[in-house]
């Protein structure tokens, strides 16, 4: 029989080396866009400031004008725009790909609102800061998720009670971090913003590195598991036949993106949408065959990069970048629904 | 590859407080083709749950070659057994090339990488179920027939000594129905692959299967050839269905036929 089956196998090996070259391109291409995307918003804001002088100025060179800019002003803003969009991008895909559902994305589902909430509970009821604020939101979202298997379990979970339950939740949670913000009267409005829409105004240097650690660590969690995330879009039934362990994945997948989430939430608020396009986005882009693990988090990171310059720069006035962000995933939200009331819909 | 042997010893097992399987036994013969038959929720679908290990049994053990399958670890288990459900639902976009390929997951380490065997597994699964030449198509895109036949091949390419298959020709018409037996015949004649399945389909089950296990309220009726299981009170029994059972006449295999209230009337008028 081997003989028979050797030439359709040539082919299949052809086929995949094929898949795998179109879909190296395609992470290439988006890296180069993002590479991009990162020099123009280091470049070009209010003024312009010269690639080289940038360079110059990130290898620790003073220039008189541009170094505070480009130092305190763009490089920040980038980073964490960067850092927090490829965190949204992952614990988004993470999400839907297990659920087997674009909607079951932690920011329609309740988890990024939760983690507001407690990042909004930690800094006006509990005077927080710092790092602190961020585990607050993290054990606020992983209780969320919690709270939304719970609630949504009959034996079993399906999907589409999830999701109704999910979003039910977002909306309580979204009242009590507005409660919260209206009874914190020094707050700005910039900054009651960040905590319902996300924003990256204000973005410190510092608050980096716990992110960057973040997005290592869970994101490389994420990535050990890609190829039973992948297995899991077959559905549990099939997945548990080929070998995997249900609730030990579940359970790293889960706590992995929501820590992801979370952790970008403390910092950024939760920014609409970012997490529920990314993964969509990455799909029409590279294709369904493949993990979209690292496509979606490069999506993310580009979604908050250019929409938050968009909000700066393109549009008449300054909107904080969850604003557009929003306004981007709105109409899709619609669209998803109103085509999953058609036919059920998996990612 | 040689045939394995599953066997259920005294199983309960259920659904939070519901019991459905009341002490149920039962012997699978390694390297036959057995099915599962009986009522809606008279449990069928619950025993193979078992016998796959996605449900754990509250009293009672499955062993495969001797061994408790509940104590295997989930990939060697995922390695010799084989589980299908029932209509299985594609991810939108997939191509049937790596649908099948999935097949492969148990036999993968954490960071071994896609072998010639695998490739080969992959292969030999595409060509049993003749879809090699729609390997790069989505399979949403097939028709329900191709589709069946693509999950079957992803089963096919785990390699496992035994398949336990749901309701496998749910939703499909007469002949694709036939096409999925008939592919899974060969699989057992040619690789020695022990098939389990829940039919709903009396009379193919008893054409295709070596034998029947006749379920009801949640204990084994009947286990057996179809010649000896397949009988008018087992029928009765079993379906609450008065019927007839001859000889098909093409196989000489039990056929039944069944006496509906206005069936009955006609038959008594004609005989």
């Amino acid at each position: 029989m081997s003989h028979l089956t050797h030439q359709p196998a040539a082919r299949f090996s052809q086929m995949r080396r094929a898949q795998a070259r179109q879909r190296w391109r395609m992470l290439a291409m988006l890296g180069a866009v993002l590479l991009a995307g990162v020099m123009l918003t280091l470049t070009l804001g209010q003024s312009f400031t010269p690639l080289t002088t940038v360079l110059r100025i990130l290898g620790g060179a003073e220039v008189p004008g541009a170094g505070f800019t480009v130092r305190e002003l763009r490089l920040p803003r980038t980073v964490i725009s960067v850092l927090t969009g490829a965190c949204f991008g992952l614990g988004g895909i993470a999400f839907q790909t297990m659920l087997r559902n674009p909607l079951a994305s932690p920011d329609i589902i309740g988890i990024s609102t939760g983690a507001s909430t407690g990042a909004v509970f930690a800094i006006v009821v509990l005077s927080m800061s710092g790092p602190a604020v961020s585990v607050v939101a993290i054990v606020a979202g992983l209780g969320v998720a919690l709270l939304i298997y719970v609630l949504s379990w009959r034996q079993g979970v399906t999907g589409g009670r999830l999701i109704l339950i999910g979003i039910g939740l977002a909306a309580m949670l979204q009242s009590v971090t507005t409660y919260l913000l209206m009874r914190a009267p020094s707050w700005t409005l910039q900054e009651a913003l960040r905590w319902i829409t996300g924003s990256v105004n204000g973005a410190q240097l510092d608050q980096a590195l716990p992110l960057l650690i973040a997005l290592l660590l869970f994101g490389g969690l994420l990535l050990s598991r890609s190829r039973d995330l992948e297995t899991l879009r077959l559905g549990d039934d099939i997945a548990a036949g080929l070998g995997i362990r249900l609730a030990t994945t579940r359970i790293i997948i889960v706590t992995s993106a929501v820590a992801l989430v979370a952790f970008a939430t403390a910092v950024s608020g939760p920014i609409a949408f970012v997490a529920f396009l990314s993964g969509p986005i990455a799909s029409r882009l590279t294709g369904r065959n493949g993990s979209l693990l690292i496509p979606s988090a490069l999506v993310g990171a580009l979604l908050v990069l250019l929409g938050d310059y968009a909000g700066q720069f393109l549009l008449p006035a300054r909107y904080p970048v969850g604003i557009v962000t929003g306004v981007l995933g709105a109409p899709y939200l619609v669209y998803l629904i109103i085509r999953d009331n058609k036919s059920r819909g998996t990612l | 590859m040689s045939a394995s042997s599953l066997l259920a010893q005294s199983l309960v097992a259920g659904y939070g407080e519901r019991t459905i399987l009341n002490d149920v036994s039962l012997t699978v013969q390694a390297g036959k083709t057995t099915a599962i038959v009986g009522a809606n929720a008279c449990g069928k679908s619950t025993l193979l749950r078992v016998l796959s290990r996605l449900l754990t049994p509250e009293q009672g053990e499955v062993l495969l070659d001797g061994n408790a399958i509940h104590r295997l670890p989930t990939r060697r288990l995922a390695q010799q057994l084989g589980f299908l459900p029932q209509s299985p639902i594609a991810p939108e976009g997939i191509s049937v090339l790596e649908l099948v390929s999935r097949g492969r997951h148990p036999h993968q380490g954490l960071f071994k990488r896609w072998s010639a065997a695998d490739e080969a597994a992959v292969a030999d699964a595409l060509s049993a179920t003749h879809m090699t030449d729609l390997a790069e198509c989505a399979v949403d895109e097939l028709s329900g027939g191709q589709r069946q036949r693509v999950w079957i091949a992803m089963a096919l390419a785990q390699q496992t000594d035994v398949l336990l298959l749901d309701e496998p020709t749910t939703f499909l018409d007469i002949n694709h129905q036939i096409e999925v037996l008939d592919l899974l015949t060969d699989l057992n004649q040619t690789r020695g692959t022990t098939i389990v399945m829940v039919l709903h389909e009396l009379n193919l089950a008893a054409r295709y299967a070596d034998r029947l296990v006749a379920m009801a309220g949640g204990n084994v009726y009947a286990v057996g050839e179809p010649e000896d299981v397949f009988t008018e009170q087992m029928v009765r029994d079993v379906f609450g269905l008065e019927s007839r059972v001859i000889d098909d006449p093409v196989t000489g295999k039990p056929m039944m036929i069944p006496l509906g209230r206005h069936g009955r009337a006609h038959t008594a008028e004609g005989i």
